[in-house]
């Protein structure tokens, strides 16, 4: 059962180490909310360029341009099976005139097509699939229906794109992991040295018949506050970044397709306050319970 | 009360610390441990709150042999030997009150029994007019009253006092000793280790002389220079 005398003694300790070791305190927050604001603008720089990928990925569409003298109840039936289909997301029928108009639309002041008297170009079906994976699957099967004369979505192209969206996938992985791990060392070097600090302390607990648990939870529980209160520091200064820079970048990078607003802000902010906590309390429990081997 | 059978101790830089170590103290008797520096003092009585565990031989303590002690138990035989050193080992981070409430609290004392048994502790050792302030705000005397407060807030059974007069003055030196006896009369074991020719003199009570880490002399009602010819 929980013994509430305990946790009350547990956490005035607490209280009173944050507010009597000040200097302490605020190195191991410091360290904390540096590390984060580094790791949280590399995780949304990654998010927002991830973004990118899939959304110029997901651009890709497969054309079926239709045989000649097809008859538009068939048309018909076609589109309507190929909406039946889950991994098709939208289907769109572009007549003969319509897609003449369109490139008339398109090649307007450049060419001029007043000159050619017969349509030259096929009824077509744009498929949009929902997963960029689908793409080869759904072309395929496109160009098996007798009705269908060509079908193209740049497969070369595609391919190259989505190798590479996983090799940039696969390489941002790596980074982040590798500044996860710099990041937990940097924050359980820096508890470590707060608690090597105590040693004294630590060790005058043991003389008076402190059990190791009874001198653990109070670093622990202060470690675990120190990471979630820098964690949450670094969190607001990357959202004032955030707000400051975000304006600038939609301004100067019109060319480029990322959509800010898209990034899962709250859960990447829950994921480093987490990540805080999580690092702040196993240093603490490691750092301590090692002076406490030493004892 | 405390029980030393054939101990001896040999630290890793191979120092022979303590040799054959045979010692009983019975029940609330007070006990000087004299001898110049490195002589086995300080090692005898860590081997009591199990700080270091002898080479060879057993130490008993309260009927408690301690080879035999689990190390989740030495909380428990911590609480019931308070110690008090010469350089008063207080947290400097916690008050006078909290240094001493620290040692009732840690046992799982309720609050209402730290507020009823800290004030009289702090009472008894004439350190109560000054339980709000910080160890490097006080004297060296008051330091050591918070120490010995500390040491006997959970009533213990044994106090270990490790050079308790070393960083005093000679007047504050003698109230420090008067409270100890104090403590004694009441029942608790008292075993003091000491340079401090005159207070032993004074006092008269048991010495025990280590040369070398063997026991020299023990002598009741003794004096400090007993045994040296």
């Amino acid at each position: 059962m929980l013994d509430w005398g305990r946790v009350k003694f547990f956490w005035g300790e607490v209280a009173q180490n944050f507010t009597r070791n000040v200097t302490m305190t605020l190195t191991a927050i410091g360290t904390v909310a540096v590390s984060i604001v580094v790791l949280g603008a590399f995780l949304f720089a990654r998010e927002a360029f991830d973004n990118v990928m899939r959304s110029v990925v997901g651009q890709v569409v497969v054309a079926a341009y239709l045989k000649d003298g097809v008859p538009l109840p068939r048309i018909a039936a076609i589109v309507t099976e190929l909406r039946a289909d889950p991994r098709i997301d939208s289907v769109r029928y572009v007549s003969k005139s319509q897609a003449l108009s369109d490139l008339r639309h398109r090649l307007r002041g450049q060419v001029d097509l007043g000159l050619i008297n017969q349509n030259p170009l096929p009824n077509a079906v744009i498929v949009h699939t929902r997963d960029p994976a689908e793409v080869p699957g759904v072309a395929d099967g496109l160009r098996e229906r007798p009705e269908i004369e060509v079908v193209n979505y740049h497969s070369t192209t595609f391919q190259k794109m989505v190798r590479m969206e996983a090799v940039l996938s696969i390489i941002g992985l790596g980074i982040v992991a590798l500044l996860l791990a710099a990041t937990a060392l940097i924050i359980y070097n820096t508890i470590r040295l707060t608690i090597f600090a105590r040693q004294r302390e630590i060790n005058i607990m043991q003389l008076v018949g402190a059990t190791r648990w009874t001198i653990r939870w109070p670093f622990v529980l202060e470690g675990t506050l120190s990471g979630v209160i820098g964690a949450g520091v670094g969190l607001c200064a990357l959202w004032i970044a955030y707000r400051a820079v975000e304006p600038k970048i939609v301004v100067n990078l019109p060319f480029l397709p990322l959509n800010l607003t898209s990034v899962p802000v709250g859960h990447l902010a829950f994921e480093l306050l987490i990540t805080g906590a999580i690092v702040g309390m196993l240093a603490s429990l490691i750092s301590v319970s090692r002076v406490l081997q030493a004892a | 009360m405390i029980l030393y059978q054939d101990v001896s101790l040999v630290y890793p830089n191979g120092v022979h610390a303590l040799t054959d170590v045979n010692l009983s103290v019975a029940r609330a008797e007070f006990l000087f441990l004299v001898g110049s520096t490195g002589q086995g003092k300080s090692s005898l009585l860590r081997c009591v709150y199990r700080e270091i565990r002898p080479t060879s031989g057993d130490v008993m303590v309260d009927e408690q042999l301690l080879s035999r002690l689990p190390h989740s138990k030495v909380p428990a035989l911590r609480r019931k030997v308070g110690v008090v050193f010469q350089d008063f080992k207080l947290l400097n981070q916690k008050t006078v009150w909290e240094n001493v409430a620290y040692a009732l609290q840690v046992t799982g004392a309720s609050s209402r029994d730290v507020m009823r048994r800290v004030p009289r502790i702090l009472e008894l050792v004439g350190i109560a007019h000054k339980s709000k302030m910080f160890p490097q705000e006080l004297s060296g005397g008051e330091q050591q009253r918070t120490a010995i407060a500390r040491a006997l807030v959970n009533n213990p059974l044994i106090l270990l006092c490790d050079e308790p007069t070393g960083n005093l003055d000679p007047e504050t030196s003698s109230e420090i000793m008067a409270l100890l006896a104090r403590i004694n009369a009441k029942g608790t074991t008292v075993v003091v280790a000491t340079h401090n020719q005159a207070i032993v003199d004074r006092m008269r009570r048991r010495v025990v002389r280590l040369i070398n880490g063997r026991i020299a002399h023990d002598e009741e009602r003794g004096r400090y220079h007993v045994g040296l010819g």
